[in-house]
């Protein structure tokens, strides 16, 4: 069975081998399935000529075969048919739904291998599941859709980052995502800063900058069994993207049409009846008023995103093309915020030599453009005055009139009612302190592949991937003083990103007796990248510009420095080798192994380092005789290691130049003898599939152990060092999988699949090191993530009432609760999660389709909470001081029963940066209707014009949701490893509603 | 065919694939400045020194919410962290002055010396050295026994006590002084010294006046060691700082100077009410160019001729906006370009005090007194010297905060002393004076007055008007002061074994009211 599809794979692979060779008739007809639903991308082989075709989007197919001759028609999770050409002119047949395991999927390397071969779990999510969103970032889409991945989108909208581990964090230095692959080719994917709890904007990722429009399918290998070919980069696992190529002798062309609106689902309680005293910042007023409301909700936009594509694919039997182009823009929820992105792709192969050689080529072009990336934190937040902005004065007013004009500098000055450093006027800080991001990017790749025989091919790969990234703020003389000089600021940064990338693989695969089949890949890579080089400058507050309001090099006055920038540039080599060893089609050994040169080593004497996989999979079903109602069933198990290199420039660093032109001496501790990260895995997986195939049931379990963890620690004061690095360390990841699918109703014309998706894993830090007891990760001042052995990473700790032995809250002196220091609140990582998609169809006509995901357990902390109770504005200290006190069970010093505070002091004590944040936690458990989408197919063909199908969608994302949290927990202030489940003055939720029109002509 | 192309890729693959020579070359970032580089110009021995020299003045809460707050030159507007921090004498920034010694000066400094050691430049080994005195001598008036004479070496690393660590640093000088007075026309610092642009003659009296300051530091606690050492420096041939172009002044390397980003940008200082307090009663015409004025008269209703107004150190602060009107830092210093760190009104005060303590000085108490007044208001270019040296009827204001209801941060002067010299007072009234005066010309230079105030418990400040000390880091009591900074936290856990070497050398508990080995609280005489 399995020599047979890789034969098909094969043939597939090379279409139309041989030429004419005698009398050829057109013969055409559909392919269907049993249910009479055409069959897009069946193959039709003629078995006498080689010669083949593939049915288009209709199920249609046309081929030249002669009287005689035995067309074989095959296609994925169907079982194949053979028939013999007579003398008619159309052969329509249905397949009968077959052995879905016998599905080509693509592995490591872009290597496509027959998946029960596989020892370890991939799932994989097809472009329709996808797109159909018309999600702004295409990846969060992906949530829910896979089992043992964790998506959390960025808070800060269009052209966002994306959160994505599989397995859980694996690293308490790196941020445990995996590596993004095109086409078998790593691809950059940089997040190049995130915001943290005081200030800053996520500035997007690689994935970004993808036309999901051109993606076919993605493949999630989770394991780093999958990854062992892709060496370091991979030990957090892969996304393999696999974009669309152009099909032979059909022409197509598609257009998408898309607009969909986003809007704020909830902004925080808030109060609007007491104002702040002596024109305070805080409203800490004890008389209500009567005041403005209602601008918080006012302020928020409805944002448009609009996306248009289109592609063009076709081809010949020696020539394939796809290309496509795709724009979209967006204005998110907060004003002035825009987002724009175009991208031409161009995709094409060719075969040579006899078709013994294809070379394909792969061209991507983007460019994406943003202005006023939404932040988070304290400083230079729209929202931070926003939500505080004190009651008794006039919003309108000063949200208007954000600037005055000040006859003193002759210069229009912000308008701002307090000299605070988390205070600016919402609009000043949009229109007067602008940032503008632009990224340019090319990804170009050849590939070229040869058949010396069926047996034995050798393909050359080679990729450049290069992105020119701006980032420029340019702050206002008179922005906030914390952050901006007397003349302005400006923030200037133009890095590029350079990955180059190559590697030869030489396959093999014969059968070496009736019973035994071997598959050996063997191959050398060379990876070279350059990140983050460039120029950057930021003149901050201590830089005077000469003249005000002007941003450029020329300006900047002697005390800024412009500094040559240097992310990284790193050199990895290594040779690799994989063997799978079939016994009977039914037992599968596999066995890997790789070496790495890593010039991040160099001098350690450990920059060559090897590690090595082993898997097993045994198809139980095809080995003994199981009840009828167990069609299918594998067992799967496998072992890996994966090392991975420390960062660029930690053996040894050098000095530095300084602003007033001295030298930093390095004072960091020379570590020649560190060593590779290591992370094993262990894990089981079991396949069943019951009913003739209906049902599906996948089952993993894993063991994940992380050593050698490359720390870099303070050293002792007394040492003579600042610095020091250690490779110490274990962290360990457990959990489960299960994905479980199935074609629940199937009768007529009505179908309705399911996929539930079950992920559990339980992360645990076992040690750090001898010295530590503890190490922080983020956060800042009330709140802040931390290792600590025998806590998890995503732990939060946050100040708590102090409580005596009865758990009475204890009231200091003054009538204020006393706070504890950091204490541990909780993980911001659920105990599991549940992914429900499902899909609906009704005849031809109607499909549709809702995804359900659910969170469960877990901790998210909300540090606004704790700013809005300081400010005074939090719905609760309103209500607080309505009923004139606090109702608490306490004690005070003395010991004494206090039953009622005052709301001033308590919530005073509960508020602030360093509040008791101990209330303002809460479960991250969630459910949500993450996607529902009805899609109408018009019949067009009747129309007698040349549009060949037409289909509107309505869609609509983040529908609905349920959470204790006043924040939406899924949504990341940061997309990074550290303060994770943290939200600090981020953007609110959005959810989208929208439609689009696709028509393929 | 299809063999040439296999060989053509293998070739190409194993040229590739075959090279790991330059990953030494790639691992290195080439905007970094190697030593070798270095070497260029004498680099490697100097360019550290601009780095050095601008770390030993810190940031905000370094100084500012801390010694500049204790001995209440400045205060601030600002309730941090809920008004109860280090001004309130509830540490919150303990390790960060720390920090930036070791790691700035100490750790950096290590090397450097090394560098020179291996060249032969002895020169800059006594250079560094002197740096790290100075530095080091800041360092241990916050937290008293320091990490000092075993700096550098492994495992836990034991503490010096206070005792061995002025020993220590009088025999560093006795070197640093020795090789400097051997080659007075050495020219090589010159690229590297924004301060005294490489003359050696005026690093020698920087050498001898930081001996001065130290040697007075003990003058209670080693009466004999320190007139030993204080007379040293006295009669070195090389001098001290007596006039203010000797001053050792700090370049800001075109850096605005710290006080007037966190005065007016940050709105985070403001003069203190001890200052209102000593300035205006004794209406000291440096007053303008410390602070400037207040806007609201309604706010100086009670001196309407000494139009300043200063929030009390440890005030109760109900909200920032509150005390913002009142007098910030001197717009002066917007054009600030260098800040004192050993002057020559400081130097005339410790020799009037040496005095009065019997140690040989060129000149009397009276005389030292009135040219450390006279040397802080041409440093300043305030006039009116000789009116104000003779004042002998103003004496410090009570103050009232006005814009607190009530009695709150409200107090009255405890300082009856006047400005001029009285040679028939008692040496305990002359030394208030000089103490005063010196207090007065450190302004922004607050540690060593911060030293001279726990030493002789001059001028009589006004206390905490909100002490939120509690047993957490030690209890002051509410008539006392802040005594010390206690140890970083990182000692505990990096450090075990050193750190409890370090409380027993301290000699009392890790707390701030704990008094440093100076600070005997004894007579002064």
């Amino acid at each position: 069975m399995k020599q047979k599809t890789i034969k098909h794979a094969i043939l597939s692979l090379c279409i139309l081998l041989s030429g004419f060779l005698f009398a050829q008739n057109s013969v055409n007809g559909t392919i269907t399935d049993e249910e009479g639903v055409p069959l897009p991308g069946a193959t039709i082989v003629v078995l006498e000529t080689n010669d083949g075709s593939t049915t288009d989007f209709d199920g249609n197919y046309s081929i030249s075969a002669a009287e005689g001759q035995t067309l074989e028609i095959s296609f994925v999770g169907y079982e194949t048919q053979q028939i013999t050409v007579g003398s008619n002119a159309v052969y329509s047949i249905s397949l009968v739904a077959g052995n879905a395991l016998d599905e080509i999927v693509v592995s490591a390397l872009g290597i496509k291998r027959d998946e029960k071969t596989l020892t370890y779990a991939s799932q994989t999510v097809k472009s329709e599941n996808l797109t159909q969103a018309r999600d702004m970032n295409f990846a969060n889409s992906l949530s829910g859709r896979a089992a043992g991945v964790e998506i959390r989108k960025s808070s800060s909208g269009s052209g966002g980052s994306t959160r994505i581990v599989l397995r859980g964090s694996k690293s308490l230095r790196g941020d445990s995502q995996p590596l993004i692959v095109i086409d078998g080719i790593p691809m950059v994917n940089n997040r190049n800063s995130q915001p943290d709890v005081w200030s800053g904007n996520d500035t997007g990722d690689g994935l970004s900058q993808i036309n999901p429009d051109d993606i076919e399918s993605i493949t999630i290998l989770k394991g780093a069994n999958a990854a062992v070919l892709y060496g370091s980069q991979g030990a957090n696992g892969v996304v393999m993207i696999t974009t669309k190529s152009g099909e032979e002798g059909v022409t197509k062309v598609s257009v998408n049409s898309g607009v969909t609106f986003e809007s704020v689902i909830k902004t925080p309680e808030l109060q609007y009846d007491y104002g702040a005293l002596n024109g305070d910042k805080n409203s800490w007023s004890t008389t209500k008023g009567n005041y403005d409301s209602g601008y918080v909700e006012d302020f928020f936009q409805t944002g448009a995103n609009y996306i248009n594509s289109i592609s063009v694919s076709g081809g010949n039997n020696k020539t394939k093309a796809y290309f496509s182009y795709y724009n979209s823009t967006s204005d998110g929820v907060i004003p002035t915020f825009k987002y724009q992105k175009n991208n031409v792709s161009f995709k094409q192969s060719t075969k040579l030599l006899d078709d013994k050689m294809t070379i394909t080529s792969n061209i991507i072009l983007a460019d994406e453009k943003t202005h006023n990336r939404p932040g988070a934190g304290y400083y230079l937040n729209p929202l931070v005055a926003l939500y505080t902005f004190p009651r008794e004065r006039n919003w309108n007013n000063f949200n208007t009139n954000y600037q005055t004009f000040d006859t003193a500098t002759n210069m229009y000055k912000q308008n701002i009612y307090a000299n605070y450093h988390f205070l600016s006027n919402p609009n000043w800080v949009l229109n007067k302190q602008p940032k503008d991001d632009r990224i340019k990017r090319a990804i170009s790749s050849l590939n070229i592949k040869y058949e010396f025989s069926e047996k034995l091919s050798f393909q050359a790969r080679a990729s450049y991937d290069y992105s020119n990234k701006t980032y420029e703020q340019q702050h206002a003389a008179s922005s906030n003083p914390t952050n901006t000089g007397d003349n302005g600021r400006w923030d200037y940064r133009r890095l590029n990103d350079e990955l180059f990338y190559t590697d030869g693989i030489l396959s093999f695969n014969d059968n070496l007796t009736d019973d035994l089949s071997l598959t050996l890949v063997a191959g050398a890579s060379l990876q070279h990248h350059v990140y983050g080089e460039g120029v950057s400058v930021t003149s901050g507050n201590d830089g005077k510009l000469f003249y005000a309001n002007e941003f450029n090099f020329q300006n900047l006055p002697t005390n800024v420095q412009v500094r040559s920038a240097l992310g990284s540039k790193v050199e990895k080599q290594a040779v690799f080798g994989n063997a799978v060893i079939g016994f009977k089609d039914y037992l599968f050994l596999d066995v890997s192994g790789r070496n790495d040169w890593a010039s991040t080593l160099v001098g350690t004497g450990n920059d060559s380092y090897f590690y090595p996989s082993y898997g097993l999979s045994a198809i139980v079903s095809e080995m003994i005789s199981l009840p009828q109602i167990i069609s299918f069933a594998k067992i799967r198990g496998s072992l890996a290691s994966v090392g991975n290199e420390v960062p660029f420039n930690r053996i040894n660093p050098q000095n530095t130049v300084t602003a007033a032109g001295g030298v930093n001496r390095n004072t960091q501790k020379p570590f020649t003898d560190l060593e590779p990260e290591l992370i094993e895995t262990t894990e089981f997986g079991i396949d069943l599939r019951f009913m003739n195939n209906k049902i599906g049931l996948d089952l993993a379990v894993y063991n994940i152990k992380s050593t050698n963890q490359f720390l870099s620690l303070s050293a002792p004061s007394g040492s003579g060092y600042t610095t020091y690095f250690v490779n110490a360390g274990e962290i360990v990841n457990k959990g489960i999988e299960l994905s479980l699918s199935g074609n629940i109703i199937e009768k007529g014309n009505l179908s309705w699949t399911s996929v539930l998706n079950f992920t559990k894993n339980t992360n645990e830090v076992v040690s750090i090191h001898p010295d530590l007891t503890g190490l922080g990760d983020g956060g800042g001042d009330g709140v802040q993530s931390r290792f600590v052995p025998g806590g998890s990473i995503g732990d939060l700790y946050v100040r708590k009432h102090k409580r005596d032995t009865q758990g009475r809250i204890i009231i200091d002196k003054n009538g204020a609760p006393l706070s504890t220091d950091h204490e541990l609140a909780g993980n911001a990582e659920p105990d599991f999660s549940i992914g429900w998609s499902n899909n609906f169809s009704l005849g031809d006509k109607l499909t549709a389709g809702f995804i359900i995901n659910g969170k469960f357990g877990g901790e998210v902390y909300s540090h606004t909470e704790t700013m809005l109770n300081g400010f005074g504005v939090s719905k609760r200290s309103g209500e607080a001081r309505d009923a004139g006190s606090v109702s608490v069970n306490a004690v005070d010093e003395n010991g004494s029963a206090v039953s009622s505070v005052d709301p001033v002091k308590w919530y005073t004590a509960l508020g602030d940066r360093n509040g008791i944040g101990e209330p303002y936690v809460y479960s991250r458990t969630n459910i949500r209707l993450t996607q529902l989408s009805i899609g109408y197919n018009f019949d067009v063909s009747s129309l007698g014009i040349p549009i060949e199908g037409a289909n509107l969608s309505l869609i609509g994302n983040n529908l609905l949701y349920s959470a204790e949290a006043p924040f939406d927990p899924e949504v990341a202030m940061s997309t990074g490893r550290n303060a994770q489940g943290i939200d600090n003055f981020t953007t609110p939720s959005t959810r989208t509603i929208g439609m689009n029109l696709r028509l393929t002509f | 065919m299809k063999k040439n192309i296999f060989y053509i890729l293998l070739i190409g693959l194993i040229t590739l694939y075959s090279c790991t020579d330059d990953f030494a070359e790639l691992n290195t970032n080439p905007n970094q400045i190697t030593t070798e580089s270095l070497k260029q110009n004498f680099n490697h021995v100097g360019a550290y020194f601009p780095s050095m020299l601008k770390a030993i003045s810190g940031n905000q809460v370094m100084h500012n919410l801390n010694n500049d707050s204790w001995v209440r030159h400045y205060a601030t507007p600002t309730p941090f962290v809920g008004g109860i921090n280090n001004t309130t004498y509830y540490p919150r920034w303990i390790h960060q002055y720390w920090n930036r010694i070791y790691g700035s000066i100490m750790a950096p400094g290590r090397q450097v010396i090394q560098i020179a050691e291996e060249g032969g430049y002895d020169m800059f080994v006594q250079w560094t050295k002197l740096i790290q005195i100075l530095a080091a001598s800041r360092l241990s008036a916050y937290h008293g026994p320091i990490i000092y004479s075993n700096y550098g070496t492994q495992g836990d690393v034991m503490y010096d006590t206070e005792a061995e660590l002025y020993t220590t640093w009088f025999s560093e000088l006795d070197k640093v002084v020795s090789t400097f007075s051997s080659d007075t026309s050495y020219s090589g610092f010159k690229d590297f010294d924004a301060s005294y642009g490489g003359s050696i003659p005026h690093w020698i009296k920087m050498a001898n006046s930081l001996r001065l300051r130290l040697a007075m530091r003990i003058s209670k606690v080693n009466p004999t060691l320190a007139k030993t050492e204080g007379e040293k420096a006295i009669n070195d041939p090389g001098g001290l700082i007596t006039t203010n172009a000797e001053n050792l002044m700090l370049s800001l390397y075109g850096d605005p100077f710290h006080e007037v980003t966190i005065g007016f940008s940050w709105n985070d200082t403001r003069m203190s009410a001890s200052m209102e307090s000593i300035l205006g009663g004794y209406d000291d015409p440096r007053a303008p160019k410390y602070w400037s004025p207040v806007a609201d008269a309604s706010l100086v209703a009670d001196h309407p001729t000494f139009p300043y107004k200063g929030i009390r150190n440890g005030a109760y602060l109900a909200s920032k906006a509150l005390h913002l009107p009142y007098s910030n830092i001197s717009e002066d210093f917007k054009s600030a370009s260098d800040r004192k760190l050993v002057d020559a009104a400081e130097v005339h005060f410790a020799l009037a005090e040496a005095s009065l303590r019997g140690w040989s000085t060129p000149l009397t108490a009276h005389a030292h007194y009135e040219e450390g007044v006279k040397q802080s208001f041409a440093y300043w270019g305030a006039g009116g010297v000789d009116a104000y040296l003779a004042n002998n009827s103003g004496t410090p204001l009570n103050y009232d905060d006005v814009v607190e209801t009530g009695d709150v941060n409200d107090f009255v002067s405890r300082i009856s002393a006047t400005v001029a010299w009285d040679e028939t007072g008692t040496n305990e009234e002359k030394l208030e004076k000089i103490m005063t005066q010196k207090w007065i010309a450190a302004y922004t230079n607050s540690i060593e007055a911060w030293v001279d105030h726990r030493r002789t418990g001059y001028p009589k400040l006004p206390y905490n008007y909100q002490n939120d000390s509690n047993s957490d880091f030690g209890v002051v009591p509410g008539d006392e002061f802040m005594k010390r900074m206690v140890f970083p936290v990182g000692e505990k856990t990096n450090n075990a074994s050193g750190y409890s070497d370090a409380v027993s050398k301290l000699g009392g508990p890790d707390e701030i009211n704990t008094r440093l080995y100076w600070d005997t609280g004894g007579s002064n005489f």
